[in-house]
């Protein structure tokens, strides 16, 4: 390209950048989304500074696989201190906030959402710096044809939970941990067969912490499937135990604890 | 003259079945247009979706040079698969050829893999050494398995413990070991994650195995460890299982930790997520699936390895004048079904012609019916009628239908009776061959 050519086109893109309104300007929209701004108070996001895995077309909305990869050192000079993530056209378009710390080796995780219709998904994540990273995908939701679902919750599984966490590491090298609990998460907004309302019921908190230091602490919302699943990583220093606790919002907590070798 | 092949091509309407309908309203308009129109179709497939579309085209439009590309001389069926295994059917009964395409219809017939494809040059490359130039081409190809996908799973470990999803010598294996098993044996099926090739096909599988085992080795035992937390007609099958089964079939669903990571083959061993091992004396695992690999050498896939198509026409979206039907596609809500592959080739073969004749295409409309047998004279299904709105693909509201919950052995024989008619029927539609037992 000539550098004339370069010049007027860069000639072009001020007097754009210039003549554009303020709010119909070539940012995304759903940076526009109120949910979204409440998070960021303004300030704007870094793109692409986060990977953000979710199938283009999925065929069940009811439990829909995500994944937040964050490139970050997890250093305590610099790493990713929360991840945030929306479903913009859901009845509620919170899903989960994670709050993490270097312990975590990686900023990434797992997780399964609910998706009420086809809608954009946003993740979002703050570096311990303050500077905030963001992706967005969209996502479309059919009920395939040879797809009808039915409840699969019993009641008498209620708040069991199960994890997997390696009973060895090598120091440095992060660790996958793997939990599930037994949980509809009843978002308020179903009717029973008597046709009265479900009332909300939901795991509201998981933490995981390291002989009682905080590896990650995560708010969950309605639109989280049931049976909340989350994968994440650690990365201790030298062997110990891993708690887990989940807390329904009515109070009732259930912890789930895995010791591991930390070889050097 | 003109009036003449106007008449015929009307009269070949009534063949076009379901999809057609859709089709018919539109059609008469081509008949306004001048010439037959001429070109070489080649079709990568004779299954459901290539052997259809190939015969619709001729029937269609006998101008049309049209060439099917399909490497079997006698083509097996996953549909009904499940019953040769629950041994109420013979395996020659899936059995179909190609005659009447090619002696009945002029279909050129190359018995050949189609090895590669030359999208600027608009030439196939088969594995025979030929390569043939095309106007149109259309491929059908099925699925292939991602192998390796799941920790273990490979070309290897499949000898052992089969998959028997895509039709011949593997669904013999499975027969063989289900005969060979004893009688208090374990038979575990992995279910994959969607989306996949017939999603009620694991669920219609363990069904007809537990009508083998009940038969013959009742005290047998059958696990089914899914990746799914739900499935299609859930609550029917679990209520003919229950019915007809007692507590034979374990059904394990995802949150009860049923997602299989890896498979240990040579000791016929899975472990799930959470680190559960499972020891089966029949290992039936149903793995992750793509598009058939000439998909890929065609440009036509993406990122997920099925194949995005236009809606109405299913012409890729990637590469122009390149056109995929059947398993191969992204077309959800329209599931991966025998039946859909049928009803999106003749859609396509009607696009086809209407483009050479340089016309719109007409709106599309689908069909789809999944019948599954869990006995032989104990059936339920779900149909949907499907059409484009908005550019995208959605079952038309209120078309659908599943088999009430709940009813008798009257109504759900009817349903197996429906079911055998469906086969004999979209098999004489497709290759012109009921049954060859
Ligand atoms: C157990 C089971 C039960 C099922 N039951 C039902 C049912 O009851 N009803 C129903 O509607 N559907 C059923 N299905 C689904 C049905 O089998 C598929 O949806 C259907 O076969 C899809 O048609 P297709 O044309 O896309 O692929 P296929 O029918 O698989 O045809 C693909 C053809 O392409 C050929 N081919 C592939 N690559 C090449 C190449 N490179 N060159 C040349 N030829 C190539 C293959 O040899 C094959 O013959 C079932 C499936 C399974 C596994």
């Amino acid at each position: 390209m000539n550098l004339f050519l370069k010049r007027s086109m860069m000639a072009a893109a001020l007097i754009c950048a210039i003549w554009t309104p303020p709010n119909a300007s070539a940012q995304p929209s759903w940076l526009q989304a109120e949910a979204i701004q409440a998070v960021l108070q303004g300030a704007a996001p870094i793109q692409p500074g986060v990977r953000l895995d979710i199938p283009a077309v999925t065929q069940d909305g009811s439990s829909v696989q995500v994944s937040i990869d964050v490139d970050s050192p997890m250093t305590p000079d610099d790493f990713i201190d929360r991840i945030h993530l929306f479903a913009l056209d859901n009845p509620s378009p919170e899903l989960i906030e994670l709050s993490l710390t270097p312990l975590a080796g990686k900023a990434s995780f797992t997780t399964r959402i609910r998706l009420d219709q086809s809608q954009t998904v946003v993740a979002l994540a703050r570096r311990s710096s303050g500077e905030w990273l963001a992706a967005a995908r969209d996502v479309r939701v059919t009920v395939s044809g040879c797809l009808s679902r039915e409840g699969t919750y019993r009641s008498e599984q209620l708040m069991q939970a199960r994890v997997r966490v390696p009973g060895q590491g090598r120091q440095g090298a992060p660790m996958e941990v793997r939990t599930l609990i037994q949980h509809p998460m009843e978002t308020g907004l179903r009717e029973g067969p008597d046709g009265a309302i479900v009332p909300e019921r939901i795991i509201e908190r998981f933490e995981a912490a390291i002989d009682g230091e905080k590896v990650l602490t995560a708010h969950l919302h309605r639109a989280m499937a049931a049976n909340p699943y989350l994968l994440f990583m650690i990365a201790p220093e030298r062997s110990g135990e891993l708690a887990m606790t989940w807390t329904e919002d009515t109070g009732v907590a259930a912890t789930e604890r895995a010791s591991f070798e930390i070889l050097r | 003259m003109t009036m003449n092949r106007n008449l015929t091509r009307r009269e070949s309407l009534k063949w076009m079945g379901l999809a057609g309908l859709g089709a018919m309203t539109g059609f008469p308009s081509l008949s306004l247009g001048g010439d037959a129109p001429s070109g070489h179709i080649v079709v990568v497939g004779g299954g459901f979706g290539g052997a259809t579309a190939a015969k619709y085209l001729k029937r269609l439009a006998p101008s049309l040079d049209v060439t099917l590309i399909e490497p079997e001389r006698r083509y097996i069926t996953c549909p009904f698969t499940n019953l040769y295994l629950g041994g109420v059917r013979s395996f020659e009964s899936l059995w179909h050829t190609f005659d009447e395409l090619r002696d009945e219809l002029g279909v050129t017939v190359i018995h050949d893999w189609a090895k590669d494809v030359d999208v600027e040059g608009r030439r196939i490359q088969l594995s025979g050494g030929e390569s043939l130039s095309w106007d149109r081409l259309i491929l059908s190809p099925g699925i292939d398995i991602r192998w390796g996908d799941l920790e273990g799973y490979d070309e290897a470990a499949a000898e052992l413990a089969p998959h028997a999803w895509k039709p011949g010598a593997q669904s013999r294996l499975l027969r063989r070991q289900l005969e060979e098993m004893e009688d208090g044996g374990t038979f575990v099926l992995v279910a994959p994650d969607n989306p996949f090739r017939c999603p009620p096909g694991p669920y219609e599988r363990v069904s007809m195995v537990a009508n083998y085992l009940k038969n013959h080795k009742p005290k047998s035992k059958i696990l089914l460890l899914d990746a799914k937390d739900g499935f299609s007609k859930q609550g029917l099958f679990m209520q003919g299982w229950e019915r007809h089964y007692g507590d034979m079939i374990e059904w394990v669903s995802r949150s009860n930790d049923g997602l299989v990571m890896r498979v240990d083959a040579d000791h016929l061993e899975v472990e799930t997520e959470f680190g559960t091992i499972h020891k089966a004396d029949v290992l039936n695992v149903v793995p992750p699936q793509k598009a058939g690999f000439i998909a890929d050498r065609a440009s036509v896939t993406d990122a997920s390895g099925w194949v995005p198509v236009k809606p109405r026409t299913f012409e890729s979206q990637l590469v122009a004048g390149v056109y995929v039907i059947g398993d191969a596609t992204q077309a959800a809500p329209m599931p991966k079904s025998g039946f859909v592959a049928n009803t999106q080739a003749k859609v396509t073969a009607s696009a086809i012609i209407a483009d050479l004749r340089g016309l719109p295409p007409v709106d599309p409309s689908w069909a789809n019916t999944c019948y599954s047998l869990i006995t032989p004279d104990w059936a339920i299904s779900i149909a949907g009628v499907y059409e484009v709105y908005d550019e995208l693909i959605r079952e038309v509201p209120g078309s659908g239908g599943i088999s009430p919950m709940d009813v008798g052995s009257v109504f759900r024989k009817q349903e197996a009776e429906n079911a055998r008619a469906w086969y004999a029927g979209i098999a004489h539609d497709v290759w012109g061959t009921r049954s060859l037992s």
